[in-house]
């Protein structure tokens, strides 16, 4: 039992990792990118593919990759995100999520042709840590506390640095921030980049711990916001929260079912969750 | 005159590869035009569509394979699939716009996995199949006569007191409690009008493939084919759909058989120029 909740907690800082950008993207421009996943697909891919050519441990390829990903959320934010910027915010919300659906099916069948079928696993043998008697693998421990660090770096970004309180307060009041200087075109680029570095550093921890299947972007990227919707739109400490709960749910419905019943019992918890708690009008 | 040129050319071709393309037309004709129905009202981006298609299919065959004939697994499919659509329905209507679609696609999710743990019931991952109930020709018949009722059901809602409603809600759906529009009962009953006929096309597709899977009948494909046949010609009413669902089923056509393996791309490619048009078409608004 207490194997499962360390295996859900590993999981769960993972979820977590991957959240807490879909809450940024959503929180400063209002955008429900739904190819957030994929571009943790996509990070998980190169890391294979440089595998071949050299053993970087998956935080330095992470680090390595940054810029890359910052230059991929760029380019996204000017097909999911701009163009919608003059529409009102429900209508934005809506187009931004048509246009990162379409996307993310693009992403998917370039996976596939570039991949193939094969679930993409970077699993790097770790010596397991021995701890009360319990057996922790070493990777998961030391990808956890990645997490763990990762997620308050971000934190402490968007608390104590400049650029992070220009997103906050993009967030907040667009016109405001705007009459105080801020420009909400370079601050709504940057929280983009932001995002899809930490959907990059997601997907390579991911296939660390998990094989991923190239067609999976849309599935993570749905747990995601399952997690974004639990934790709270726009904040960061709910969706780190949240990423937790869902990394216990999935791994207690694990041993308990199979597969596909996981799948049942997440989905049916993010509609429950959506019809009884959040996206009511009234609210 | 191209609705009835449509019903015409599916009853006439029934058989071999005129046949199938006709009748995926008129299917999708019948999908785009009853998503257009909350779509365009409501401006509701279902992502679920295919809940509806899939279980009119799934009930359908079960129906059969329990020994009911044509008729009478018709009228049980489609009232229980009425009925579940439903309650789908309830469940999701007091949602607003972005929360609306995540939980449409969350629910297409759940009955495909659904479907695909029910072994004993729904044959798994591999579905159902049935031995054919009626012929081509009759198939073809009744799914030309459903696109038929499906536009005179979207003609007969847009003009009624519930589609002027609609369009007051979709203005402003605060003004419009305040001057006494029912909105709840409203959109419960734009989404009950766009689902039905989708539970009767699941009951006409696997009529005539005589093969229903998870994978096929709760489609994200699907619901996608239909949100573009309703939204890609912006033309209002009828027409919109109707002629919608022959670009799209025209150019699905041209994807599966020139494009294999990239389908999804293309569809991705269609989806992504369809936002950024509206995107694009609203800025030109503004500065006029």
């Amino acid at each position: 039992m207490i194997q499962v909740l360390i295996s859900g907690l590993f999981l769960g800082g993972v979820y977590a990792l991957l959240a807490v950008g879909l809450s940024l993207a959503f929180g400063i421009m209002g955008v429900l990118n739904l190819a957030h996943g994929s571009l943790a697909v996509l990070a998980a891919i190169l890391y294979k593919k440089s595998l071949v050519f050299y053993s970087f441990s998956p935080w330095t390829f992470c680090i390595l990759a940054t810029p890359l990903f910052l230059g991929i959320g760029f380019l996204l934010h000017f097909f999911i995100a701009a163009p919608f910027r003059n529409l009102s915010p429900p209508s934005a919300t809506v187009a931004s999520l048509i246009a990162s659906l379409g996307v993310a099916l693009i992403l998917e069948d370039l996976f596939v042709w570039w991949q193939g079928w094969e679930p993409i696993s970077t699993y790097i043998d770790f010596p397991t840590i021995q701890l009360l008697g319990l057996k922790i693998p070493g990777m998961r421990a030391a990808l956890l506390g990645m997490a763990a660090v990762t997620i308050s770096v971000c934190i402490f970004f968007m608390k104590k640095t400049d650029p992070g309180r220009s997103m906050r307060a993009l967030a907040q009041d667009k016109e405001t921030a705007s009459l105080y200087g801020i420009n909400p075109g370079i601050t709504a680029l940057s929280a983009m980049g932001l995002a899809a570095i930490l959907a990059g550093v997601a997907g390579v921890f991911y296939s660390a711990l998990y094989p991923l299947s190239p067609r999976e972007g849309i599935d993570l990227t749905l747990k995601a916001l399952f997690i974004v919707v639990a934790g709270g739109m726009g904040n960061l400490r709910g969706p780190a929260v949240a990423g937790c709960a869902l990394g216990f749910i999935e791994s207690f419905t694990g041993l308990l079912f199979t597969y596909t019943s996981t799948d049942i019992v997440v989905y049916s918890l993010l509609v429950s969750y959506l019809v009884l708690k959040r996206g009511r009008r009234r609210q | 005159m191209i609705l009835t040129a449509l019903a015409l050319s599916a009853t006439a071709f029934s058989k071999g590869y005129a046949g199938i393309f006709t009748f995926s037309l008129v299917i999708n004709g019948i999908m785009a035009t009853s998503y257009d129905i909350p779509g365009r009202s409501l401006d509701f981006v279902s992502l679920g569509h295919a809940v509806f298609f899939g279980l009119g299919a799934y009930i359908f065959g079960i129906a059969v394979s329990k020994g009911f004939s044509f008729f009478p697994a018709f009228a049980l499919s489609m009232l229980l699939s009425s009925a579940a659509a439903g309650v789908v329905i309830l469940l999701t209507a007091g949602l607003s716009h972005g929360y609306y679609s995540l939980a449409t696609l969350g629910i297409l999710i759940i009955f495909q996995r659904l479907f695909e743990t029910m072994e004993g019931i729904s044959g798994g991952s591999a579905g159902i199949y049935i031995p054919e109930p009626i012929s081509n020709f009759q198939c073809a018949l009744l799914a030309a006569f459903l696109l038929l009722a499906t536009a005179v059901g979207h003609a007969v809602f847009s003009c009624s007191r519930w589609g002027f409603f609609s369009m007051e809600t979709k203005a402003d759906e605060q003004a419009a409690e305040v001057i006494g529009i029912p909105t709840r009962k409203l959109k419960v009953l734009c989404l009950m009008t766009g689902a039905v006929p989708a539970c009767m096309a699941g009951i006409l597709y696997l009529a005539r493939t005589s093969h229903v899977s998870p994978v096929s009948g709760f489609s994200l494909t699907l619901s996608i084919t239909a949100l573009l046949g309703s939204r890609i010609v912006p033309i209002k009413g009828v027409l919109g759909p109707v002629l919608g669902s022959l670009v799209i089923t025209a150019a699905e056509e041209i994807i599966w058989t020139k494009f294999e393996g990239f389908n999804l791309a293309w569809f991705g490619l269609i989806l992504l120029g369809a936002a950024l048009y509206q995107g694009l078409n609203f800025r030109e608004l503004k500065k006029e």
